[in-house]
């Protein structure tokens, strides 16, 4: 196309399409979609729909940014579901006791946040396998929580529990906005702050990392807790959105999750990816569902085109780094 | 499975690359003692011969599983991968009329298939194995439901067939033991007695090295990933012909199961140590402990809180073994371990001692409920032999809904503690946890060895649990249905609050009502396999077509059973359905999810209706946006239920009856072999506040 000379805009263009090709096709695959979309069914673009959309996807992308930084630490945590269930329903119950929505929201996020610490614990201090870990924790999490509420709704909820309180055209732009700001906080932090930089590095190479100075360790068990705080913020705004608490909320979400930052580029081998490409990673899972009830398909075959794109995100992966 | 590693010329260098495995069989071996302790028959051989059944599904995806995770790999795609494959060996069998062998055999091409695409995708395209199989898992479960729309059910299979799964050799042994015994052996002989086990160590350990060392890397993943497909597509003949059917749910969540076992028994999730005898080890430590509760009346959670403890404690145990290299794990190259073993140790004998108290405080609680109630009220007089051999003199009444974690049911087991109370009877209340259409097979399996009076199940899979209903039939317990039927030939009497019939032309008389005869409305359900929204989809599309042709059925969308997920697709098809003037929402937690998104829509000209309890609903039936909800009295439901099994255990309820008194409830009509509690109940803004549940 142009000669790669490193100087003219032209050979810096291709440049940053070379650093991030992985984000790019899978924009690539969403912008396909958007237009397709667009011809066949332009309702889809109305503010309502973009508003569901956004406000529905909100808790998945604060989970995915969690996930995202476990991920670049070489390590995977699967029991973000029951995290997930468990801490709506912790913040359902404080807010029954009647504690003010300041208080219902730290402890929600306090809860979480030593969750997460315990699985830091298991994978940092004991040195468990952290898919072995977390898979016991989800077990441990899930059955636990159904002994205890049976699947029953908590309900009664105070009024200010609902959209803290403030009305639902606020609140919708309150849960966007958090999601929003923990997005740019973290993907600025993550290339800008010496923390940042170091989940990078122990993603990269631990040992290289640890004769850099960084406690691997250290980085590992923060990033869990920090794992666990943002899945208790993500079950928080999931939980705002209705009047009562559904204790099954979580289910299923660790692999919702999970897909969406791998189709997003972050590498499973650790040190590889950016919280851009997850951010595109969510936008396009969670498109597909409304996009199929858009465009009138069957639901049944929602779980296969789901796996196809998945396969085609990371097929595409593959080819780039044959042709290298 | 024997192993006879002291006796091998080559067992020290085998050791060094085989997992440890001294804690595991004195887990098996406590697990074993607690349970025969306080659990009612559990040591029998009876009980050993159906854990060994229920091990042969999860056992198959897990001895073929072991080697996958040896060289460091990993397959999630395996239960999907069984759902697909009960569904295309349904097809072969009805829809194209092959004879049984010639399905059997295109199913397992199937999974080969399959499992090459994995094997392929990994090591041409280098993909880690997590992603790819991530991807086929969806792929695989999509293409199932798919090609069924999920609804598509495939029965009657011939009986030479089902023997396969559900018949027994002789000493009372399971038909399928053979088989898992020879493919146990076959993955035994690959992983420990062949040259290809050490190469998917060293591939494990390195691929790069075994690369270097001349082994044929990609070939041999490849075959693992192969032999993972065609194991599991094994596994779906077999759950097929235990259950009985095929169906696009089959396996849902075996893959965690299996991978459980597979590290339990000592397999590096990182590669490269890993032995079949361990999984087995850690299968039946699986096993033994779904069943022990069981039969010992704790519940269910507590198995499912224990394997994740034990899990913990046996790696946590394993990490005190010195491992192999690790080219994955970054923090424990190069630290050393200081006092980390008794740390581990200190922890983990904790964490095992306050189980055990757990355990044994729970035992105690229920063996003194059971006494209190005892001594309460005079049993019956004319129980049935068995119960007279046993310790309680009462009854003892069991009974299972279709999934423990649903408010609907927590209702109806208010009014069975209710009528049990007032009898005196012992009231077992068990059912799944979760969504896996064989776990309701496997607590009846563990009813019929601990032994009671009379089962009451409400069915979720109506051919998969008749089978099991029968054989506890033949063993002189009296079987009755609740909420939903099995055949009619494998219970004594169906407990009938209202019909599929009922409920569709409930549900569709008050849409028709609310669209003023001509519209278009869409549905949410639980999801597309669930048995019973399909017989309620199937009587309002035939109540619609008969009564009402200018309504129309916009749309169908499943929410899995969360209300978030209803509140999504409800969003969805308000905004991109203008003309959906009225929603049905046909499981619990979709009512109030739907009446949320229509809230939140601020549509004023959208209704909902549903099938869903009166305490999710009252906000939003007040607001005016849910017109009204379809139910019956669910505790009345749990209730008649127990009242109508004492009778049967006493006599007093005989075939051929055509009424019969239930406490409170005065007396009923029988129609056939139907109680029938009444019709179901509408509930409007004007009665919605009398009930509480």
């Amino acid at each position: 196309m142009n000669s790669p000379a490193a100087e003219s805009p032209w050979g810096r263009l291709i440049a940053v399409i070379g650093a991030r090709r992985r984000e790019l096709s899978v924009l690539l695959a969403y912008v396909v979609l958007l237009i397709v979309l667009a011809v066949t069914a332009p309702r889809f673009f109305r503010a309502d729909p973009i508003r569901a959309l956004l406000v529905s996807n909100s808790s998945v992308l604060v989970a995915a940014v969690g996930m995202t930084m476990v991920i670049l630490c070489r390590q995977i945590d699967i029991s973000i579901g029951s995290l997930f269930s468990v801490c709506g329903v912790t913040a359902g119950l404080l807010a029954r006791m009647g504690l003010p929505m300041p208080l219902v929201a730290l402890g929600t996020l306090a809860a979480g946040a030593i969750l997460g610490a315990i699985n830091g614990l298991f994978v940092a201090g004991l040195r468990l396998p952290s898919i072995v870990a977390t898979l016991a924790t989800m077990v441990v999490l899930r059955e636990s929580l159904r002994y205890a509420r049976e699947g029953e709704f908590v309900r009664d909820l105070p009024s200010s529990f609902q959209w803290f309180g403030q009305g639902q055209a606020l609140g919708q732009s309150a849960v966007v906005a958090i999601a929003a700001a923990v997005f740019v906080v973290f993907a600025w932090s993550l290339a800008n702050v010496t923390l940042g930089r170091a989940v990078l590095a122990v993603g990269s190479d631990p040992e290289a990392a640890r004769l850099a100075g960084i406690p691997p360790r250290g980085v590992v068990f923060g990033v869990f807790t920090l794992m666990g705080l943002l899945a208790g913020l993500a079950a928080l705004l999931n939980a705002i959105r209705f009047a009562d608490v559904d204790p099954g909320s979580g289910g299923g979400l660790e692999l919702q999750v999970i897909a969406a930052v791998v189709v997003g580029g972050t590498a499973v081998t650790g040190g590889r990816g950016s919280l851009i490409g997850t951010l595109i990673g969510v936008a396009l899972l969670g498109s597909i569902g409304p996009a199929l009830v858009f465009l009138d398909a069957k639901p049944q075959w929602e779980k296969a085109v789901q796996g196809l794109i998945i396969l085609a995100a990371v097929a595409t992966d593959a080819l780039d780094r044959q042709e290298r | 499975m024997a192993t006879a590693e002291g006796l091998d010329p080559v067992a020290a260098e085998t050791r060094s690359r085989a997992p440890r495995l001294a804690v595991l069989p004195l887990l098996l071996l406590s697990e074993i003692v607690v349970f025969s302790l306080i659990g009612t028959n559990f040591f029998t051989m009876a009980n050993a011969y159906e854990i060994l059944r229920l091990s042969v599904e999860i056992g198959l995806l897990a001895v073929a599983l072991t080697p996958v995770i040896t060289t460091g790999g990993i397959d999630l795609s395996v239960g999907s991968l069984m759902g697909l494959s009960a569904v295309v060996f349904g097809k072969l069998w009805r829809d194209m009329g092959a004879p049984i062998p010639v399905a059997i055999a295109g199913t397992l091409g199937c999974g080969a298939v399959a499992g090459s695409i994995n094997g392929v995708l990994i090591t041409r395209g280098k993909i880690p194995p997590l992603i790819v199989t991530l991807g086929t898992y969806s792929l695989a479960r999509g293409l199932a439901e798919g090609l069924t729309g999920g609804v598509d059910n495939f029965t009657h299979f011939p009986p030479s067939f089902l023997a396969l799964g559900q018949g027994y050799l002789a000493w009372g042994a399971p038909t399928q033991a053979p088989l898992f015994a020879v493919v146990a052996i076959l993955f035994w002989m690959l992983l420990h007695r062949m040259a290809i086990g050490r190469g998917l160590s060293a591939i494990g350990y390195s691929a790069e090295g075994a690369r270097h060392a001349g082994l044929p890397v990609e070939r041999w993943v490849a075959l693992v990933y192969i032999l993972s497909g065609l194991t599991a597509s094994l596994a779906a003949v077999v759950y097929a012909s235990r259950l009985g059917q095929a169906k696009a749910d089959a396996g849902t969540g075996y893959e965690l199961a299996a991978i459980t076992a597979v590290v339990l028994g000592g397999t590096s999730i990182f590669g490269g140590r890993g032995s079949v005898h361990g999984t087995l080890l850690g299968l039946f430590a699986i096993v033994i402990l779904q069943i022990g509760p069981r039969l010992a009346d704790l519940p269910a959670e507590l198995a499912g809180v224990a394997t994740g403890v034990i899990l913990l404690v046996a790696i946590g145990l394993d990490r005190r073994q010195p491992a192999g290299p690790r080219p994955q794990f970054p923090l424990s190259q190069s630290e050393t371990l200081v006092v980390k073993n008794s740390q581990v140790a200190v922890i983990c004998g904790a964490i095992l001692a306050a189980a055990a108290i757990n355990l044994a405080g729970n035992a105690y609680l229920a063996r003194a409920l059971v006494r209190e109630r005892a001594q309460a009220p005079p049993g019956s007089t004319e129980g049935s032999p068995r119960a007279a051999l046993r310790e309680h003199p009462p009854l003892t009444i069991a009974m299972m809904p279709k999934s423990k974690g649903n408010a609907y049911f927590i209702a109806c087991r208010k009014g069975a503690e209710e009528a049990a109370a007032e009898l005196g009877v012992t009231l077992l209340w068990d059912g799944p946890t979760d969504p896996d259409p064989a776990k309701q097979n496997e607590v009846v399996d563990a009813w019929i060895t601990r032994g009671v009076d009379v089962i009451a199940v409400a069915v979720e899979n109506r051919e998969g649990v008749s089978s099991v209903l029968r054989k506890a039939r033949e063993r002189g317990i009296k079987v009755i249905t609740w909420d939903a039927d099995a055949d009619p030939d494998a219970r004594d009497f169906f407990v009938n609050q209202a019909t599929p019939e009922g409920i569709g032309r409930a549900l569709m008389d008050n849409a028709a009502r609310i669209l003023g005869g001509k519209g278009s409305f869409a549905i949410i359900t639980a999801s597309l396999t669930a048995g019973n929204m399909i017989a309620w989809q199937k009587c309002i599309e035939a109540r619609r077509s008969e009564k009402y042709p200018n309504i129309t059925m916009a749309s169908l969308r499943p929410c899995d059973d969360l209300q978030k997920k209803a509140f999504d697709e409800t969003t969805t098809v308000l905004n991109s359905n203008p003309a959906v003037k009225l929603f049905m929402a046909i499981c619990s937690p979709a009512v109030p999810g739907a009446a949320e998104a229509v809230k939140q829509s601020g549509r004023t000209d959208v209704k909902v209706i549903g099938i869903g309890l009166p305490n999710d609903s009252k906000r939003y039936v007040h607001e005016g946006i849910t017109d009204c909800v379809v139910l019956w009295n669910t505790r009345d439901l749990g209730y008649l239920t127990v009242q109508a099994a004492v009778g049967l255990a006493r006599g007093d309820l005989k075939p051929g009856a055509v009424r019969y008194s239930a406490g409170r409830l005065g007396e009923l009509r029988i129609e056939g072999t139907d109680i029938l509690l009444g019709q179901p109940y509408l509930f409007t803004k004007d009665n919605i506040d009398q009930f509480d549940f």
